[in-house]
Order: C-alpha cells, then sequence, then structure tokens
C-alpha cells in the first residue's frame, strides 16, 4: 500500500517534519521513497535559467549546478539516509506543483508526501497551506500526507488512525483509505463526526437528538465496510470540526489522521482542499493525509 | 526507601550519564534502550518517574507515552522528556517538563525532586 513514496520537497526545514516521516515510512515499512524536488521555475519556454525556488536567483542550470543541488540534498538529510537503501533524488525544473503531479503520476506513487509550506511564509501564511500542496493535493490521484508541526512527525510508525466524516461521497475514499491501512498495519480506528454547532445557539436536545442520529449513521455506512476488522472505536460529539478533530488528536494520541479533501464541490477538479482539511494539517500533532480520488485507496 | 526513576534513552552515554546523576542525588534507577521494552520493564519496576527520549529505532517515545496513559497502572506516573528534536514540547503535551540535550543537570534534578521528593 505504501509501495512508492514520493517525498516532495524543497530541502528547507520547513520540509524536515515531513521527510523524517517519508524516510521513516521507506525503513518501516520496506517502502521506496523518492525525494523530489524541483529546482527552479523557468524563466522562458524551455530555458536552461531558472529562477531558484529557494532564493529567487536567476541560475543556469547544468550539470555541474544539478549535481551541486542534489550535494546539498544529501546533506540535508543526511541522517535520514542512513540506512535508508531504497531511496533516490529526482531533480527538475519547472512549476513546483505541476512537476510534482507529473512525477507522482509516471513513478504510480501511492503517496505523495510534503510539507502544507515551504516555510519562507509571511504571518498571512500560517493561517493557510502553501499554493503548492493546495494544488497537490487537489490532483494527485494517490492520497496526500503532510505534515507541517515539527511534532507531527515523532511519531514513527502508524499505530492509531483517526477517521474524520462528515458523510460526504469523497469520505468515502478517505475511508477506504484509512481503513485498509489500519487493516495492513494493525492500527487502531477512530470513525469521528463532529456535529458543527459553530455560529449557531441550538437545543440541547435538538444537539443530542443529531449526535444520535449521526451515530447511527456511522453505524449505517461504516461498519458493514469492515468486514472482520473490530479495532475501531465510534465518537460523534458537537463543536467546531478542525478543533474537535485536534483535540481528539491529542487527546486519544493520534499518529494518523485522515480525511476526505472536500466535501462541498462533487466536481473534483473545481474543488478547493476544504477548510477544515487545511486546519487540521496546520495544527495537528500528527501527519494529516488528504484523500482526494478514489484511485489508490 | 529510595524512589527509583525509569531512563528510557535508546544512546548508551545518556543512559550512562543519567543512572550516575540520579545515582548520585540518592534515587534507584532502572534502564530500557527502547519504547518497546520500556513499557515491560515499567510493568515489572513500577518507576516513581520516567525521562523520556523521543526518537528512538523501534519505538518512538509519544508511541510508549501513549500506552503508559492507557495502563490503569502507570497512567500517573511523571515524565520528563529529553530529546535532541527540536520543537519537542508540543510532542507529549502531557509531559511534566521538556528538557532538550544538551541539558542541564541541574535544572533536572531540580525538576526530579519538586515532583517526587
Amino acid at each position: 500500500m505504501f509501495k512508492k513514496i514520493l517525498l516532495a520537497t524543497t530541502g528547507s526545514p520547513a520540509s524536515f517534519g515531513a521527510a523524517r516521516v517519508a524516510f521513516d515510512m521507506a525503513k518501516r515499512y520496506g517502502s521506496e521513497v523518492t525525494i523530489f524536488h524541483v529546482v527552479g521555475v523557468p524563466t522562458k519556454a524551455f530555458s536552461h535559467v531558472v529562477n531558484d525556488v529557494r532564493t529567487g536567483e536567476e541560475v543556469e542550470v547544468d550539470e555541474e549546478y544539478l549535481a551541486w543541488v542534489e550535494e546539498e540534498l544529501k546533506t540535508t538529510f543526511a541522517k535520514q539516509f542512513e540506512g535508508a537503501d531504497n531511496a533516490k533524488i529526482v531533480l527538475t525544473t519547472g512549476v513546483p506543483a505541476r512537476e510534482i503531479l507529473r512525477e507522482a503520476r509516471k513513478a504510480d506513487s501511492d503517496l505523495v508526501v510534503m510539507a502544507a509550506s515551504s516555510g519562507e511564509n509571511a504571518s498571512f501564511h500560517k493561517g493557510y497551506p502553501g499554493s503548492t500542496l493546495q494544488k497537490v493535493a487537489k490532483a494527485a490521484r494517490c492520497p496526500v500526507l503532510s505534515v507541517h508541526r515539527e511534532s507531527a512527525s515523532y511519531w514513527g510508525g502508524f499505530s492509531n488512525i483517526l477517521f474524520g466524516t462528515d458523510f460526504s461521497k469523497q469520505a468515502e475514499s478517505a475511508f477506504k483509505f484509512a481503513l485498509s491501512t489500519a487493516r495492513e498495519l494493525d492500527c487502531d480506528l477512530t470513525i469521528f463526526h463532529a456535529l458543527d454547532i459553530s455560529g449557531k445557539v441550538l437545543d440541547q436536545n435538538e444537539i443530542e437528538e443529531n449526535l444520535i442520529i449521526a451515530r447511527k449513521r456511522i453505524r449505517e455506512t461504516y461498519v458493514p465496510l469492515m468486514g472482520d476488522f473490530k479495532n475501531y472505536d465510534i465518537e460523534v460529539w458537537e463543536g467546531t470540526p478542525y478543533v474537535e478533530i485536534v483535540k481528539l488528536a491529542r487527546e486519544k494520541s493520534v499518529d494518523l489522521v485522515c480525511l476526505a479533501h472536500h466535501t462541498n464541490e462533487l466536481d473534483p477538479e473545481r474543488a478547493r482542499i476544504g477548510s477544515t482539511v487545511e486546519q487540521v494539517i496546520l495544527r495537528a500533532n500528527c501527519p494529516v493525509v488528504s484523500v482526494s480520488k478514489p484511485d489508490k485507496v | 526507601m529510595s524512589k527509583k526513576i525509569l531512563i528510557i534513552d535508546d544512546d548508551q552515554d545518556i543512559r550512562s550519564y543519567l543512572g550516575d546523576l540520579f545515582s548520585d542525588n540518592g534515587y534507584e534507577t532502572v534502564m530500557a534502550e527502547d519504547g518497546a521494552v520500556a513499557m515491560e520493564v515499567a510493568e515489572n519496576e513500577k518507576p516513581d518517574l520516567i525521562t523520556l527520549d523521543l526518537e528512538m529505532p523501534g519505538e518512538w517515545g509519544p508511541r510508549f507515552y501513549r500506552k503508559l496513559s492507557q495502563s490503569e497502572e502507570l497512567k500517573r506516573t511523571p515524565v520528563i522528556v529529553i530529546s535532541g528534536l527540536q520543537a519537542n514540547k508540543y510532542a507529549i503535551p502531557k509531559a511534566i517538563a521538556t528538557l532538550t540535550k544538551p541539558f542541564d543537570a541541574e535544572e533536572l534534578i531540580r525538576i526530579v525532586k519538586d515532583t517526587i521528593g
């Protein structure tokens, strides 16, 4: 299930958490990990002069420059490369999101791992994932695992998964991914629905009525799909969804959160990453997987 | 009777150093080099306090802490995180303290004394 991992990285400290998780998965689960780095954006079509993604400076891309970048990456991730038999570096030029998607398609990757942003962020970036993650998460055929906070990468493998659902069609794919991961890696799985009461003042009986309905719906929707898998819990309560998901993950020491990429827009080509997923990615104390399409679940 | 501290770290040098430090200050020590082994040691030894590294070859610190917090007998054992990783105070928010290597020995002993006497 995680045979081929594509680690998309700028090599900046913001991506160290993502790298730690990707390399750990490679060592733990025998995955093959490709460290994929887009050197720069061409200044003209087919140009060998690019704007370096890290510095913004114009540089000429030749064998010597590529060798230097590769050496830099090897130095940056030296500790991670130790004992990683199945790791290789791939460099290219182009627009990062497009090249990551191209490589994931070409290599038939099972999982893209990347940071939420490249870290050169002005304060407004802190509340939103970067545009590259947004574009990749939307269009990738495989799930996209993101690590934003450094401490989110300190788990070492997966054994306790939280799947958050709003009962949308897209959540079915996310559930399938969560379940197959839980099965394969012998994890506990928590199925959670947060009844969204943000900005509303509801009668308590009405809230608790809705909680009972949501529980029943989880049992009807997901339990029949689990077959002989028994390591699951169902949790339902009210609140602001992203806050409750982050809190539950923290309290249960969850090491992987799995969510559908979007919920309102049925056309995946038009759908933006959902605000709940965005906020969970930025705040969770563990990696977060966004599942957009049913292909690789 | 002296209080017992469980030291969990994959680095032999750190284990020896902490072992000597705690012994010199009148504590009994037991050791584990990995989170998986540590649970067994904790169940057998019932330590009064645990020092925990985060990154270890087999089972990482946060996962050991999850197991510890699920054990009726051990869930109230105070834990001090001692790790070389950055931003680690968020990794185990319920730890009583988080120290980054290299740490100040006096500060560590003060925290231990304040916690278990």
